[in-house]
């Protein structure tokens, strides 16, 4: 596992690559748009630089889901700070061996002095630059979306004159056609050949413009082609940047969800550690001092029915707190799920421990 | 990542209009607690360091409040993941989660930088004036740009309320060949969300004053923000400190928490106090109740005990509350609660009279923003 900073490095630059792909695509949507303009029909969007694209930016996403699984061996170092508050170091052990109560009192003024704020403001920090990495991920697509967008609206109006221009050609041929045949049987009845001449020069002009709308009909047949050509590559493109981006959402949320629980996991954890190793202590302690004093005994034996008066409070307490609890635990696991679907593949190598394979 | 229940009770304010809502709320509140511990000093409950101790963490609760809503002016308007929605905790809480603040010292570390790459308060609005006059449309993202450029700057003033507040000491007077000093210092407790103000009075019986004694001063910190738990009792805390250090003498610790905050739109509560709020059905602004714990451990008297074959120290005897036996033990001398409210909760509570407050000091904020004690 290389460390956190290489592996940041490492993202940062695989984005900032997928970045530069990701608008050179745009660039060439848009070059295509100009061309259009210029009466150019040619858009050399290959679908093999899309593909390119998409490799590119799956190659980024694993390496930031890598990196968001890889928070989980940073948090590593707390389990180790857990297990010291467990255990006794080995010099503690040696020293019990002599007595057990210097023992007990170097353990818990060791207990007294851990604290695990640094290395949750260090965990907070962490994860908030790989959320500010995908931001930026994240609102480049978005821009990019909108450019394309709004270029792909203007071709849709273009496109929809395009046809309106195409459809009343044909019907004008279509008019056309019943004038043409009445003409040419009026010549072939025609007997007189100034009125013959007449309608012939007539027929030449009809017969013109009928190749001219047809010539046009062509004309633009091939400019909705290509207008429609372009317009599913741009659809393709922005479905794609669509994707992209929900793919950034949820490696997001599924980031901010974790480390938001994570923190509060673990300073839980070293709270009830140090509470339940110290607090039972303390009382003893104040009441060796005060070994006639009567009343602590009193309060030693109330602590029975009051901790059950509590836990009579508490549980009073968890019905309520149950109830949304569940609306919170659906939204988590659906989270989760968005998450899995996407990453099925890194998951199931993480769990592995496969790295490298 | 296992799933945990532990943030089950933390809400996300997606929409603008009640995010501003409930920052207004809080810097309401924060004016009130400042004349809270005024009318306490004026009592002589607490001495006048401590009601000025006090009113220093609660001007710097509400600069950290302040910046938040800045952060958070434009939630709900601007589409994008940063900076998110704000979130607090709607269990016997009402604060922010301790994250946000733990995300602001963040921010702050990098406030400088974000300061230096952006445009003045002057250029933005000036481009916002363009934007409404020349567009014809609504400068949302200008507008966003200027929250966070408020923001940035409130973190780059300072005087906030972060989520430790490391210990400070003050001399008090000298007793005997001692030094008396209080020390005070605040943490924002991750597990209930609320901020907490610890202040200790300590005799010093070392050789160099204790703020300027580069070998005890920064284990004492240390060992003070390290020992800041809520789950830890006020007892065992200042058993530990008196074991740890041998030359300092804990007298006397109080703490005091100050929360959670209630409100019926805001924030689910069980017991009296949901009742209560929701029969003052009581207008925005008005819809509130924040309550004060105050624990406080006195040392009763100093027994020399040994320590070793050859040494002895002093160690203190802490007063227990007499009445311990009743409720849940607390490992305290004594316990207030308090309940400040605004007139109208404060009236249902009165019709109410619900069991439990009778002995709840009552802090009744009038429509002037004047704090009246109740009994």
């Amino acid at each position: 596992m290389a460390d956190f900073e290489t592996q940041i490095r490492e993202s940062q630059d695989q984005v900032a690559r997928a970045q530069a792909k990701i608008s050179e695509i745009t660039g060439k949507i848009e070059t295509a748009r100009s061309k259009l303009d210029a009466g150019e029909g040619a858009i050399d969007i290959e679908n093999a630089t899309l593909e390119d694209v998409h490799q590119h930016t799956d190659l980024m996403n694993a390496n930031i889901a890598e990196l968001i699984m890889g928070l989980d061996d940073v948090t590593a170092g707390f389990s180790r700070d857990f297990d010291e508050m467990r255990s006794k170091t080995g010099m503690e052990s040696v020293i019990g061996f002599f007595s057990s109560a210097k023992s007990e009192s170097m353990r818990q003024e060791r207990l007294r002095g851990a604290s695990i704020d640094d290395k949750l403001q260090d965990l907070i920090a962490k994860s908030d630059v790989i959320v500010r990495l995908l931001q930026g991920q994240l609102d480049m697509l978005n821009t990019q979306k909108t450019r394309v967008e709004s270029n792909l609206t203007g071709t849709l109006e273009e496109r929809e004159g395009t046809v309106a221009a195409l459809e009343a050609v044909r019907a004008e041929i279509l008019a056309m056609d019943p004038k043409i045949i009445t003409l040419e049987n009026q010549i072939a009845v025609e007997q007189d050949a100034a009125a013959r001449t007449r309608l012939e020069t007539e027929m030449a002009a009809l017969n013109g413009r009928y190749n001219g709308l047809v010539q046009d009909e062509q004309v633009m047949l091939a400019k909705s082609q290509t207008l429609e050509r372009y317009i599913e590559k741009g659809k393709t493109w922005v479905d794609s940047l669509q994707n992209q981006a929900a793919t950034q959402m949820v490696l997001i949320n599924k980031l901010q969800t974790d480390t938001k629980q994570r923190v509060v996991l673990y300073d839980a954890l070293t709270s009830s550690l140090k509470t339940a190793q110290q607090q039972d202590v303390a009382h003893r302690i104040n009441e060796i001092g005060v070994k006639t004093d009567q009343e602590a005994q009193a309060a030693m034996a109330a602590i029975g029915s009051a901790t059950n008066d509590r836990m009579a409070d508490m549980l009073e307490a968890h019905e309520d707190h149950m109830v949304f609890a569940r609306k919170i635990l659906e939204q988590k696991a659906k989270a989760d799920e968005r998450f899995a679907r996407r990453f099925a593949s890194i998951v199931e190598k993480h769990d592995k421990n496969a790295y490298g394979e | 990542m296992p799933a945990s229940t532990l943030t089950d009770d933390h809400a996300a304010l997606n929409d603008t209009l009640i995010a501003r809502r409930y920052f207004e709320k809080f810097d309401r509140i924060n004016g009130h607690m400042a004349h809270v511990s005024a009318e306490l000093e004026a009592e002589g409950y607490l001495s006048r360091l401590e009601a000025r101790m006090i009113g220093g963490y609660v001007a710097r609760l509400a600069a950290s409040f302040r910046a938040l809503s800045h952060k958070y002016l434009m939630t709900g308007r601007i589409v994008g993941v940063l900076p998110g929605q704000p979130t607090f905790d709607r269990h016997e809480s009402g604060f922010p989660i301790a994250g946000e603040l733990m995300m602001m010292a963040v921010d702050a570390q990098q406030a400088a930088a974000h300061l230096a790459g952006m445009a003045s308060e002057v250029e933005l609005k000036d481009r916002m004036v363009r934007q409404i006059v020349g567009d014809l449309t609504i400068p949302t993202q200008l507008q966003y740009a200027l929250s966070q450029r408020l923001y940035y700057e409130a973190l780059a003033v300072g005087g906030l309320f972060w989520a430790r507040n490391d210990p400070d000491a003050q001399w008090i007077g000298n007793e005997g060949a001692r030094r008396r000093y209080l020390l005070h210092w605040a943490v924002y407790d991750t597990q209930v969300n609320l901020p907490v103000i610890y202040l200790m009075e300590v005799e010093d019986s070392g050789n160099t004053p204790l703020p300027k004694c580069a070998r005890r001063w920064p284990a004492v910190q240390a060992h003070l923000m390290a020992q800041s738990l809520q789950g830890l009792k006020l007892l065992t805390i200042a058993q530990g400190f008196d074991t740890d250090f041998a030359d300092l003498h804990p007298k006397s610790l109080r703490r005091i928490h100050l929360g959670p905050m209630y409100s019926n739109s805001y924030t689910l509560q069980s017991g009296p106090i949901s009742e209560v709020l929701a029969a003052a059905n009581a207008p925005a602004g008005e819809d509130w109740a924040l309550v004060w714990t105050v624990e406080d451990l006195q040392s009763e008297r100093e027994e020399r005990v040994k320590d070793g074959w050859f040494s002895s120290v002093d160690r203190q005897i802490f007063t227990l509350d007499p009445f311990a036996g009743r409720g849940a033990e607390t490992g305290t001398t004594r316990m207030e609660r308090m309940i400040v409210l605004p007139e109208r909760p404060f009236q249902a509570l009165v019709e109410k009279n619900p069991a439990g407050f009778a002995e709840v000091r009552k802090f009744v904020v009038s429509a002037g923003g004047r704090v009246i004690a109740q009994r």
